[in-house]
């Protein structure tokens, strides 16, 4: 069979500028469907169609934020949580109760205080006088998809009892496992650390996020079609308009999808040279964990799908870095009083490593 | 009645009487009692030396001495402050500087250069705050955190790519030949200074900054070939595949050349 280039009208238009903040940049148009160059090796119309339709019932109700809501399906595919971190009002809890709700599979809630405790989360044993044993009662961490509303509100005691859960995907209580159903997917949402009444996440925690995503201002066009909206009414139910539109078994093979995708072995070294400099900059305290190297590569991998490629190029993982690194690393005191934010130091390592080719 | 009245004013009349005995007997009463403990007066005079007995001087023990000279505390030399090598280096210019200070002039620019040093910290401190970097304005290159490791930058001046690219198409190692084709193009780019090469650029970073017209797109498709292949993994490239690709990058390489003449 011949195989034939694709042409440019088939191909993407425009490709993202790396390490951008995704609320603050104008988002990447999705890409048509590519006809590979020669022989088409994997399908990927159908991940296509699924993240098309997620995309559509978020539309429904949410006006902007299309990068927010691709980087939500990229965490979805690369089978990571994600922290959303921005101010009250912005529509945070909204965009990710949409998300589960596009998706059918059991969903839960968990409204963060500071006198939670760790059983409120993961569950208990409670005994049972007509079987004289006692039964583990779960918690309501077990759902596929966990919205943590204001996680930053718990203490670190609270946080510690998601560490297992997080990363290991089940739950160990009086010596017995509990595995978690599969998808499982914990979105959190956090007002950014200044805010009264606040406590900073455990590193470990952190770590154990995918991305950390700041949730930023509409634009004035987007807010005025907010305003617009409200004004004509809409605003009622507006979960109610949302349907499921992605089953946990299609979810299932979609990451399988993603997960065969491939990667040259010089971007393997690339990613592993972006975030092992984070543990040799001088700005840094903290640098990244091995884990944010898969994360890296496992979003990259997942961004190249949803833009219809079967490979990864170095504008995934430029443009996915600070959203993997950013809540990975710390600052040193000094650079942290010079004014330097997480993301400088990102975009300066983009900077110093060469891009394979 | 009247003798009870005459009896009582006798009563008081004696206690009165009483009174007036006791106040004149008290300082008579005090001067007897201090007369009582003073010495009677005497004459001083002084004894002659006592000659049967002679003098006997008492010296410490010599050890003792030894001791005492030893501690710190008895060693009562004079310091004497010596000026060391480097003041006196340096004397003969804070003379100097003092001579000038001390002079009208000396002492305005004193008092107004110390305000200038003043006004030029806060200033300092007030960009520092703002985080504006000055570096710039002195004409230095932007501060850059060393890299912790050695890079493989691939000096793409440097390669001959044309022997490689040769070598390649000969050895039918398409994939490569895509990838050194690439590499051509982009050298080229930057040998006509239509592209800025950075290493740390993407392929995508070079098309944002080609000037507008045709090129931007044809260049777009080379990218997306050389993706397509390179990091796509196209190990299985046949001889009529990248013949193709050759043919869309020679073309490009065609319309970089009427710029350079027209340049």
């Amino acid at each position: 069979m011949e195989s034939t280039f694709p042409s440019s009208s088939e191909l993407p238009e425009n490709q993202p500028q790396p390490a951008t903040e995704p609320a603050a940049v104008t988002p990447p148009a999705p890409e048509a469907a590519p006809v590979t160059p020669f022989a088409p090796r994997t399908d990927l119309s159908h991940l296509s169609r699924h993240a098309d339709a997620i995309r559509q019932e978020l539309g429904k109700v949410i006006v902007g934020q299309q990068a927010l809501a691709e980087l939500l399906l990229v965490a979805l595919l690369a089978d990571g949580h994600v922290l959303l971190e921005g101010v009250p009002g912005v529509a945070k809890t909204l965009t990710a109760k949409l998300l589960a709700r596009t998706l059918s599979v059991p969903f839960s809630r968990l409204q963060f205080t500071p006198d939670l405790m760790p059983s409120d989360v993961l569950g208990t044993s409670v005994f049972r006088p007509n079987k004289a044993e006692f039964e583990f009662r779960p918690g309501p961490i077990f759902a596929s998809v966990v919205l943590i509303d204001e996680i930053n509100r718990a203490p670190a005691k609270t946080q510690s009892a998601l560490f297992e859960v997080m990363e290991e995907r089940q739950v160990t209580q009086d010596g017995t496992r509990y595995a978690m159903p599969a998808p499982f997917v914990v979105l959190a949402t956090q007002n950014p650390i200044e805010q009264e009444g606040t406590y900073r996440l455990p590193e470990a925690q952190l770590d154990r996020f995918l991305f950390k995503l700041t949730v930023g201002y509409p634009s004035v066009d987007e807010e005025v079609a907010i305003l617009q909206g409200h004004h004509a009414g809409f605003g009622g139910t507006p979960l109610e308009a949302v349907r499921a539109v992605v089953s946990a078994e299609d979810l299932q093979q979609l990451r399988e999808q993603v997960r065969r995708q491939h990667v040259e072995p010089k971007l393997l070294e690339y990613i592993a040279r972006l975030v092992g400099q984070t543990r040799a900059h001088k700005g840094l305290y903290l640098g990244a964990s091995p884990r944010a190297s898969l994360a890296l590569l496992n979003g990259a991998k997942a961004l190249a799908a949803l833009r219809g490629r079967d490979f990864v190029t170095p504008e995934d993982v430029q443009y996915l870095a600070p959203m993997v690194l950013r809540h990975r690393i710390q600052l040193t005191p000094e650079r942290e009083m010079e004014g330097g934010t997480p993301d400088d130091v990102v975009k300066q390592i983009l900077q110093q490593i060469e891009v394979p080719r | 009645m009247t003798a009870v009245c005459t009896f009582q004013g006798l009563l008081r009349g004696g206690r009165l009487v009483v009174l007036a005995v006791l106040l004149w007997l008290a300082p008579g009463a005090a001067a007897s009692g201090q007369s009582l403990n003073q010495k009677p007066d005497t004459v001083s005079r002084s004894l002659p030396p006592d000659a049967s007995l002679p003098v006997r001087l008492r010296r410490p023990a010599a050890a003792r001495l030894s001791e005492l000279r030893g501690q710190r505390d008895f060693r009562y030399v004079e310091v004497k402050s010596e000026q060391s090598d480097w003041s006196a280096f340096f004397a003969p210019f804070w003379r100097w500087l003092a001579d000038v200070l001390d002079t009208p002039a000396g002492n305005f620019a004193w008092k107004y250069g110390f305000y200038a040093v003043l006004v030029a910290a806060l200033v300092f401190a007030v960009l520092k705050i703002l985080q504006v970097d000055i570096t710039r304005a002195f004409g230095r290159a932007p501060r850059q955190a060393p890299l912790s490791f050695d890079t493989e930058t691939e000096d793409l001046h440097g390669l001959d790519l044309d022997g490689l690219l040769a070598q390649a198409e000969a050895e039918h190692s398409y994939r490569l030949a895509v990838r050194l084709g690439y590499l051509q193009v982009l050298r080229q780019l930057s040998d006509k200074g239509l592209i800025r090469w950075q290493p740390d650029k993407t392929n995508h970073d070079y098309l944002y900054e080609l000037p507008a017209g045709p090129l931007p797109e044809a260049f777009r498709e080379l990218t997306r070939q050389f993706e397509y292949v390179w990091y796509g993994e196209q190990d299985d490239l046949t001889a009529a595949d990248y013949e193709r690709v050759r043919t869309t990058r020679q073309a490009f390489q065609r319309r970089l050349t009427p710029t350079r003449q027209a340049a």
